[in-house]
């Protein structure tokens, strides 16, 4: 009976984890994601189906610029983590702030966007299905960004204060992943409502 | 603990553990008032937007720069992991070895398929032999075989007579479904390791035959009408005979049930075995 | 092991003043504690959700009955499907979760202490937001007080037009604000398992429970979400003036049936994973067996898992969609059964050929083997569209789906608290009135949900509150209707047992199961740390390990 004489030999531990921190991120942006595609299904589903007008095409202007100044804060919030990460402090804080403030003039375009549709346009989300979808899907995903806003304004006070360290890197970096979420979703709704919706 | 011998020396008096704190329950309490303020009244939300703020306010402090930790004392500890039940002898497999897997070695599922194309012979041969005595035809199994083609007004002799077109139908059925068998009976195999004959003489065939005595009327509604069971039942079992001789011919493998899971996955690296082979 | 020793943890708390050991429970971020709250909490609503179903059981039991109103029936199965979804099996599946995930991978605590105390009081103050609707919704002349909705809420019926005053709202506010602790509670879990392991437990040696509370966790992220999601839009048209859901404006209301069931079967799988991942704990140690199939159990939930995702729309088949879409969902249907039908014969094949001991645990889980097979197969009849055009909205969905959360999900978690009631407080319950509790239960969901089928085969619908005579229905009615007093004197048993084993059993010592899981190595009940020196594990067994050195599972592993 030579068959049954196989078997394991003793495991070595050797005992590496993923970071708490990251592994979190990652879950609440699965979450984010499913919500942010159940408002992405409702507005390509309800396209074309408003029974009264304004539609995408006659009021909708494509904010170029400030998807611009979104997208290019992903890169510099990079860079603020790649400083930290290497302990220059200075960088960090102009990286940081940087993104902070190119975060901040998407938020604003999206204010004067909001306020042309709705001042000079009297277009509200009561006003037909369009209106309906255009504004949960894009205020849902400016509340993002003013949760990342806020996020990112208090670590640049910390940091002002000097209590952000090269040790804090790690966290730095999940609050910064949270942010290229935020940033990818834009690229999605940017497709969504000023591309494939127009 | 659970390496007890361990513990005793390495075991901490001390240990730091996350500080109670109420910041949670503020701030939940915060965001369940700011939406039931929907539901009452505004002033509502704005306690709750305040004890929000609070709470995250709170909170943050709680664990930024440093998490508040309590210090608790670590309580002695003296208890032996042991088992509660009465230990027993255990049949040796080999020597030094407490467990293995049985059986520990099968036959393979290509013995059930070379089974089951022998046993198909056997069976044709039978049938045929069926067809000769008591209807002067050797054509008259096969015809009957491929019945559910024809109309089922047939007369016996028309279903005497040779067919070409029915005879190039009944050899792929008969092929197949002696395949299927045969390899049905390769994947029982493994479960009852020790008598192939009896499992293929007697137990396969009193089996098929009893799903097609069920299902016949259905699948060939004039070979039901026509069969003759003992003849049919002589020729499974004649089926089964063959197959089970011709398995019991074919070498056995080992199963792979006491391999790791490495082996077993075909990741070939040295140590995942001891070699007690070669002894 | 000394008694002195096991109530050592117990003595300081009775003469700690009533005020401070509530600020201890108010302000604790241990992971037990939350997980009894949680499961505290759980119980209170069982109870109300169980009145809630026992009104509605006197008012159907005889044909024309008045025992109360239409309006107050139709707030009756709101409040009772949601509290029993939301507030009772929810709870309890993150109440087990939070105890038992850090013990048995041996952690100290949760990932995030405090983010699961915030999850634990947003559920609980959703809860207590849903149930103030009674009081708070009253008002506006023609407004109902509870939500009436029915807990699926379908448009129209949730339009400012059909449901005036607040009392949708309050559904749709407690269940988002729930929702989010839903979340943040699975955010929790799935970064305890997979960061906090002990050394030497890979993937691949994570105990059964914590593997189906990973995926569990996983599908509640994927899940709830979207829930929330529905739930935001609803407020958007209740509160804005959306149109989401207005038809009148070219909205649709199918669209909130695919959102809600995006949500809602997956949520199934959230409630019967954890049940799953129990039965997997108990079986093979009241068997004597390690568990038949381990690697393929972790990958049928994995499956579920990602099946459970596509098969939604099983739920509308009624709605009237293309038969395209009818086809795909029969099929990924009937694929589910596949996985479950996989572990289904694990545990049997765990059985097999075991030394079974018939504990009041392993009875539970031997009754939920044989109940969940049923439920499944009820699941498939409904599951193939031409046969639910028959039975949709009929009383044999109501049975089927008791079938599963009664007879599936509940019966295991009766299991679970009688398999670590002696680890949560350190005394044995009383083994005779646990039975006792069994075969009351047992008899009384049986005499229930049997023969609830068969109304519904004969054409009762579900949401009625009362009917005519002489449909063939009173019988199976009244029969119902005596079973429900059945399972409530079982409850009763249970409830009375908990409390007479937490103030007088017998003390249980740290392992009278003779158990292999690492929740069996610490003191019952276990110290704040849990575990002063973190274990180090070498096998699915680590007990076993070291309780037979001569032979430890790592070797064959």
């Amino acid at each position: 009976m030579s068959a049954a004489i196989i078997t394991m030999p003793e495991p070595e531990v050797q005992w590496t984890l993923p970071s708490r921190g990251r592994v979190a991120m990652f879950s609440l942006i699965a979450a984010e994601s499913a919500i942010f595609s159940i408002f992405v299904v409702a507005y390509l589903f309800y396209l074309g189906k408003s029974l009264s007008g304004p539609t995408p095409k006659e009021i909708l202007r494509v904010p170029i610029v400030f998807t611009i100044c979104l997208l290019s804060s992903s890169i510099t919030i990079h860079l603020a983590v790649r400083s930290l990460q290497s302990g220059k402090l200075g960088a960090f804080t102009r990286w940081w702030f940087l993104t902070f403030a190119l975060g901040a003039a998407f938020l604003a375009g999206t204010a004067i966007e909001w306020r042309h549709l709705i001042y000079d346009e009297g277009f509200t989300i009561q006003t037909n299905l369009f209106g309906t979808t255009y504004f949960s899907l894009v205020g849902l995903h400016a509340f993002h960004v003013l949760m990342g806003l806020m996020a990112l304004f208090t670590v640049w006070l910390l940091t002002l204060l000097g209590n952000v360290k090269r040790e804090h890197a790690e966290r730095v970096d999940v609050l910064a992943l949270y942010w290229h979420f935020v940033d990818s979703v834009w690229v999605v709704v940017f497709l969504v409502v000023y591309v494939i919706g127009r | 603990m659970v390496d007890s011998a361990k513990s005793a020396v390495s075991a901490p008096d001390k240990l730091q553990l996350p500080a109670p704190t109420a910041w949670p329950i503020v701030l939940a309490f915060g965001i369940a008032l700011v939406f039931a303020g929907l539901v009452t009244s505004a002033t509502v939300s704005v306690l709750g937007a305040i004890l929000l703020i609070t709470g995250a306010v709170g909170w943050f402090r709680d664990v930024l720069p440093h998490e508040a930790h309590e210090t608790v004392p670590v309580l002695p500890d003296t208890a032996v992991i042991q088992t509660s039940r009465r230990e027993v002898a255990r049949l040796g497999v080999a020597p030094g070895v407490r467990r293995a897997w049985l059986p520990i070695e099968v036959y393979p599922v290509s013995a059930g398929i070379k089974g089951g194309l022998a046993g198909s012979v056997a069976m044709a041969a039978l049938a045929m032999l069926y067809g000769q005595l008591t209807h002067g035809s050797i054509w008259y199994p096969i015809n009957l075989l491929v019945a559910g083609f024809f109309p089922a007004a047939a007369t016996t002799a028309q279903i005497a007579a040779f067919n070409l077109s029915a005879l190039l139908i009944a050899i792929p059925i008969h092929l197949l479904t002696s395949l299927l068998v045969g390899s049905l009976y390769g994947v029982l195999l493994p479960m009852f390791p020790r008598r192939p004959i009896l499992l293929g003489g007697l137990f396969a065939p009193i089996l098929w035959s009893g799903l097609l005595f069920s299902t016949l009327n259905i699948i060939n509604p004039v070979l039901n009408k026509r069969i003759s069971w003992p003849w049919f039942v002589l020729s499974q079992v004649g089926f089964g005979i063959v197959a089970g001789i011709v398995v019991s011919y074919q070498a056995r493998i080992r199963t792979w049930q006491n391999l790791p899971f490495a082996v077993r996955a075909g990741i070939e690296a040295p140590g995942l075995m001891t070699e007690k082979d070669q002894e | 092991m000394s008694t002195e020793l096991i109530a050592w943890p117990r003595a300081p708390e009775s003469s700690v003043p009533f005020v401070e050991r509530l600020h201890g429970w108010v302000t604790t971020v241990d992971h037990k504690r939350l997980g009894l709250m949680y499961i505290l909490y759980a119980m209170v609503f069982l109870l109300i959700g169980g009145i809630e179903a026992l009104i509605m059981r006197i008012q159907l039991a005889v044909p024309h009955n008045n025992f109360v109103s239409p309006q107050v029936f139709n707030r009756l199965f709101t409040m009772h499907g949601t509290t029993m979804i939301f507030f009772v099996i929810m709870p309890l599946v993150f109440g087990f979760a939070n105890y038992l995930v850090p013990l048995m991978i041996g952690a100290r605590d949760m990932a995030f202490p405090r983010l699961n105390a915030f999850s634990f009081w947003l559920t609980a103050f959703g809860g207590i937001l849903l149930y103030f609707s009674w009081l708070g919704a009253n008002g506006l002349y023609g407004a109902g007080n509870a939500p009436d909705v029915g807990w699926f809420a379908y448009a129209p019926l949730t339009s400012r037009t059909f449901s005036v005053g607040h009392s949708t709202d309050y559904w749709t506010l407690s269940l988002l604000v729930s929702g989010f602790g839903s979340i943040g509670a699975a955010i929790n879990i799935i970064a305890t398992t997979l960061c906090l392991r002990s050394p030497g437990m890979t993937l691949g040696k994570m105990p059964l429970f914590a593997w189906l509370n990973l995926v569990m966790a996983g599908l509640v992220i994927l899940a709830i979400s979207p829930l929330s999601a529905a739930q935001i839009m609803l407020v958007i048209d209740r509160y804005l003036g959306g149109h989401f859901f207005d038809t009148q404006a070219g909205g649709s209301a199918v669209i909130w049936m695919h959102f809600f069931w995006v949500f809602g079967h997956p949520e199934v799988y959230v409630l019967v994973l954890p049940a799953f991942g129990i039965a997997s704990e108990i079986i093979p140690v009241f068997s004597r067996k390690a568990i038949f199939g381990y690697p393929i159990m972790v990958a049928a939930t994995v499956a579920i898992g990602f099946i459970s995702m596509s098969v939604w729309a099983h739920h509308m088949f009624t709605v009237g969609m293309s038969s395209n879409a009818n086809t795909f969902f029969v099929l990924s249907t009937m694929a589910i059964a596949v996985p479950t039908g996989i572990k289904i014969f694990n545990w049997l094949a765990t059985m097999w050929g075991g030394k079974i001991e018939f504990k009041a645990p392993m009875l539970f889980c031997t009754a939920f083997l044989f109940q969940f097979l049923i439920a499944g197969l009820t699941g498939i009849m409904q599951g193939a569209a031409p046969f639910d055009w028959h039975l949709a909205n009929s009383y044999f969905v109501i049975a089927h789906f008791h079938y599963v959360i009664v007879g599936g999900i509940l019966f295991t978690f009766f299991a679970a608290f009688y398999y670590w009631f002696p680890k949560v407080t350190g005394r044995m319950y009383n083994e005779t009135l646990a039975k006792l509790h069994f075969w009351l239960f047992f008899i009384g969901f049986h005499l229930t949900f049997d023969f609830m089928h068969i109304p519904g085969l004969l054409g009762m619908p579900r949401r009625i509150y009362t009917y005519e005579p002489g449909r063939g229905w009173e019988t199976w009615n009244l029969i119902v209707t005596i079973g429900v007093v059945f399972q409530a004197l079982g409850i009763l048993v249970f409830i009375v047992n908990l409390l007479w084993s937490y103030f007088k059993g017998k003390t249980a010592g740290n392992d009278p199961w003779d158990a292999w899981t690492l929740e069996w190595s610490t003191s019952s009940p276990p110290p704040a740390y849990n575990f002063a020196v973190t274990p180090s594990v070498k096998s699915r067994r680590p007990l076993w390990d070291l309780k037979h050195p001569e032979d430890p599972d790592w070797r064959y592993e």
